[in-house]
């Protein structure tokens, strides 16, 4: 049985710089991701934590590349909803400027088979992403109301 | 083995409405499909084609046309001797509303194992539907140079 991995491709309206910010900065992340907020000082093998507005306990992590504007990646481990005793998962961002866009890529991998978190994550990528190109090419966020009752 | 297929699912602030239209009408699609026209009536069994800079890519037949939830058709790409070999795939769009949200779900399936088509259409969805969503929140289409694709035999 293989295991899962979750890719998404993105194309936004924006520089490389722009979108590698709106991934690293705290304020930022408030703004388009759902509430929540990414928290590190990203230094290669520092922590990472995605502190969740609606959760008791937050995503955390260590962050593994940091090649601005081009390269993110860091260790994914979420403790809600049962998906404690799973071991972390991997997120690696590739930021690529093609004319006056940039193509995201995001690839989250390295879940065991029936991964729990798999599942989550891939229901919320699609919207953080939307959310994040609505943020930066708008200046507006994505209402997303049905997050509330967390059946996305 | 995982399916054959390519599933990919986007956020836009507009209306089912709006979006539906942009889905459906070539005055839309030629500013975000690198510049392709929709050619057909949408009657449900009328063919339908693809038409990109005067060039027919892809040929079907619509399957539901179920304004503004449910858009589907079959898709055979032809301008590869590879691709016109592999058996029609199948395109579903489904809209979803959400307060001032829609949410896009595309599922392109029935993909032949080993289909030569996959890979190409797993990198032009998601350029296809980022410029769609640029043009209805922003009104602006992004222009990505088909060549960035980097995707066999389309230039």
């Amino acid at each position: 049985m293989s295991k899962p991995e979750f890719v998404y491709v993105i194309y936004i309206a924006s520089t490389p710089e722009k979108v590698f910010k709106a991934l690293t900065d705290e304020k930022t992340s408030e703004q388009y991701w759902v509430g929540n907020r990414v928290v590190s000082d990203w230094k290669i093998g520092a922590p990472f934590a995605l502190k969740l507005k609606r959760e008791e306990k937050d995503v955390t992590g260590k962050v593994l590349e940091f090649d601005p504007p081009r390269r993110l990646a860091y260790s994914f481990r979420a403790a809600h909803a049962g998906m404690e005793a799973e071991p972390p998962s991997r997120v690696t961002f590739e930021l690529e400027p093609q004319k006056d866009q940039v193509k995201l890529t995001i690839v989250h991998d390295q879940f065991e088979p029936g991964s729990k978190a798999f599942e989550s994550v891939s229901r919320g990528w699609p919207l953080v992403l939307s959310s994040l190109k609505s943020y930066l090419e708008t200046g507006k966020v994505l209402h997303a109301p049905w997050y509330e009752t967390a059946s996305a | 083995m995982r399916k054959p297929e390519f599933i990919y699912v986007t956020y836009i602030e507009t209306t089912p409405e709006k979006l539906w239209q942009a889905l459906t009408s070539s005055e839309f699609s030629k500013r975000y499909w690198f510049n392709t026209e929709l050619k057909t009536d949408w009657k449900v069994g009328s063919p339908f084609a693809l038409v990109m800079d005067g060039t027919t890519t892809d040929v079907g037949e619509v399957l539901e046309f179920d304004r503004p939830r449910r858009l589907s058709y079959t898709f055979h790409h032809v301008l590869s001797e590879a691709a016109r070999k592999e058996r029609p795939t199948k395109v579903v769009f489904v809209l979803e509303p959400h307060g001032k949200i829609v949410k896009l779900t595309l599922t392109h399936e029935d993909f032949e194992a080993g289909s030569a088509l996959l890979n190409g259409i797993s990198k032009g969805w998601p350029a296809i539907l980022s410029g769609l969503k640029s043009l209805l929140e922003t009104g602006t289409a992004l222009e990505i140079p088909p060549a960035a694709l980097a995707i066999e035999g389309l230039q």
